[in-house]
């Protein structure tokens, strides 16, 4: 769950161009939300989505994730919990660095960047491969190519990959995040999952003496001991509180009608597979209301409309467009009228 | 001719010693696409600390060690100009420049030179034994090659190509840029000043002017190694090593030029000339000749039209 309480963001204060992006904004998501935004130019939109991943700093306001302020944590520790695609294909991929390599960047978000360990492993890899097919692109055979020479839909899907893939956290990081975003007294986290861990590995440990004083072959010890473990590590994986939010900043507005719509199909599978936490931002009228539970409407750094559930489902682009006019005077950017 | 040959082995040993630096160059140009002018300090800083060390009786493994380590210094106070102070990065390696020289003037006792006595003091590599020098230099090169490809195939090194290679997309992937483009500048600094502290060891004395123009010839041998291998082999280790042939080019190059006879006062420019060359090429084919491929098409299809 995530919440924005009165986010104001100014630009180039106390000068001649002097903008106010965000006014005093309000914004509440529950987990497994897929909120599509829509506004005209300058409506604040993108700045309201860099205020979250940590790229700008909100002049006021909280950022809460799971009740937790996070607007103080730098870009790059925020970004764990948030995964990222961006306007531009060349800005959510590095380029010079082959297919792999970006995916084993990504699959570490968050946790150590260690000298003893190398970048690519082989165990990964066909993990890598697995969620490349998922893709339909064919980028399972060019693992090994550079991602310069992929075209912007290809970048585009490898990103949303990159956003969303993540390495299971290690049982040190689960306490961490566990504590860090616990709703209420961290004293009772701490106790809670401490207790929880003492008492799954307690089990474990009698179990492992267990089979290892049994009278199976090496081999059938192996396998239960394997077994046994995997038992203790899904017990402390029912801690796992950070799921990423998934933040779309017009990712498809670069690529052309059919592209464009092959990623957006995309984007909404692996939503729907992972019950992502979703904003999605984008001109489309037609996408903001056929993907996602709830729309929101911005104009001139703040929400003007809030469409949820059924309301939304039953909502048509004359509507849309009616409230718009309406709630502004403004008239609509070209862009959002002509988004077929 | 035969006193050309002969200069050769010579001119060998020098380009592997700034074949090093160049890597270092190489580092911070390529790989954190910064260009880092501190190099040209923190090139004295190692060889002065090194001759230093040796001058107090220190054994040259010592010097040498020494000697990279003030250059992991020099980048890091480089490095936090750049990230803690927000000064830009050339700006940040010319600061850091124009200090070294006090304090490497400092180092040396104010004095401008320093010797050691090369005959006396055991050396690691030397002018008076070339031929065994060139292969120890050829050796610590490849090490030095050899390691910095195994580094950057870490996660840590991983980050910092990618940390050079999308700033926006690394933080956004939670790697800590600010940490990793200290890391870059402090290795680069620290491999440029292992260089000096070499060629002072193998001329025999360090002077104070001896980093002077480090960073033109250093780019020399990182744009020569990449014009020619770029297109051999997108492989890390590949062009590590190019950088090496690219300084081993400019010093055969520069030797050929002196036997010619050209005057020694204009090398300088000389190597200006071919970074200049080297890197702007580049851009003018992309800028320069569509525009003349586009200029003639007009212009037949204008006498097409006329003669309709």
């Amino acid at each position: 769950m995530i919440e924005l309480k009165g986010i104001r963001k100014v630009f180039n204060p106390g000068t001649s161009s002097e903008t106010v992006a965000i006014n005093n904004l309000h914004l509440k998501l529950e987990s497994g939300d897929f909120i599509t935004v829509i506004g005209g130019n300058g409506a604040g939109k993108s700045t309201l989505l860099n205020i979250v991943s940590g790229s700008y700093e909100a002049d006021e306001g909280l950022i809460l994730l799971n009740n937790n302020d996070v607007s103080r944590l730098p870009e790059f520790k925020r970004a764990p919990y948030f995964g990222r695609v961006f306007q531009d294909p060349m800005m959510g991929t590095a380029g010079d660095m082959t297919v792999l390599e970006n995916l084993s960047l990504a699959f570490r978000r968050g946790m150590r960047r260690s000298l003893f360990r190398w970048s690519c492993h082989s165990k990964d890899k066909e993990f890598f491969i697995e969620q490349l097919k998922t893709l339909d692109l064919g980028l399972e055979n060019r693992l090994n190519e550079k991602v310069g020479l992929l075209s912007g839909g290809q970048r585009q899907a490898l990103t949303l990959l990159m956003a969303t893939i993540r390495n299971e956290p290690s049982h040190h990081m689960i306490r961490r995040d566990y504590i860090r975003f616990y709703d209420g007294d961290k004293k009772i986290a701490k106790e809670e999952f401490d207790k929880a861990f003492k008492e799954a590995k307690e089990e474990f440990k009698n179990k492992k003496a267990e089979i290892k004083s049994s009278s199976l072959s090496k081999e059938e010890k192996k396998v239960q001991l394997k077994e046994a473990f995997n038992e203790f590590d899904k017990k402390v994986r029912v801690f796992d509180l950070t799921k990423p939010v998934l933040l779309l900043d017009e990712h498809t507005a670069a690529l052309d009608p059919k592209t464009a719509a092959k990623v957006l199909e995309i984007t909404d599978e692996i939503v729907k597979k992972n019950n992502l936490t979703t904003i999605m931002i984008t001109h489309n009228m037609k996408d903001a209301i056929k993907y996602g539970n709830r729309l929101i409407m911005m104009n001139k750094g703040n929400i003007i409309a809030d469409i949820n559930g059924k309301e939304k489902e039953k909502l048509t682009i004359e509507q849309l467009l009616e409230m718009f006019t309406k709630a502004s005077n403004d008239m609509l950017s070209d862009s959002a009228i002509l988004g077929n | 001719m035969l006193e050309y040959l002969s200069s050769i082995p010579g001119a060998l040993c020098l380009a592997l010693i700034w074949s090093i630096m160049a890597i270092g160059v190489f580092i911070t140009f390529k790989v954190l696409n910064i260009a880092d002018l501190t190099v040209d300090g923190s090139f004295a800083t190692g060889g002065i600390v090194c001759v230093v060390v040796m001058a107090h009786g220190g054994h040259f493994a010592l010097g040498l060690l020494l000697g990279f380590l003030a250059g992991l210094l020099c980048g890091l106070v480089t490095g936090l100009l750049y990230t803690c102070l927000g000064i830009p990065p050339i700006l940040a390696g010319i600061l850091t420049q124009l200090a070294l020289w006090s304090i490497n003037l400092k180092i040396a006792g104010s004095k401008a030179n320093i010797a050691i006595n090369a005959r006396a003091t055991p050396v690691l590599v030397s002018q008076l034994n070339i031929y065994n020098s060139l292969w120890i230099l050829f050796l610590i090169l490849i090490a030095v090659a050899g390691l910095l490809y195994l580094f950057f195939g870490t996660e840590l090194g991983a980050s910092i190509r990618a940390t050079g290679n999308n700033p926006k997309m690394s933080k956004a992937q939670g790697i800590n840029t600010k940490f990793n483009i200290v890391l870059g500048l402090m290795i680069s600094n620290g491999l440029v000043a292992l260089s000096g502290a070499l060629l002072s060891q193998y001329q025999g004395f360090a002077d104070i002017n001896m980093g002077r123009g480090a960073i033109v010839i250093g780019l020399c041998a990182v744009v020569i190694g990449t014009a020619i291998f770029s297109k051999v082999s997108p492989n890390f280790l590949v062009r590590l090593l190019s950088v090496g042939v690219g300084s081993i080019i400019y010093y055969i190059v520069y030797q050929t030029v002196v036997f010619i006879g050209l005057d020694t006062d204009l090398l300088k420019m000389l190597a200006a000339v071919i970074v200049a060359l080297f890197l702007g090429i580049p851009h003018l084919r992309k800028t320069i000749v569509p525009r003349i491929k586009k200029w003639k098409k007009n212009k037949e299809l204008l006498k097409e039209e006329n003669n309709l």
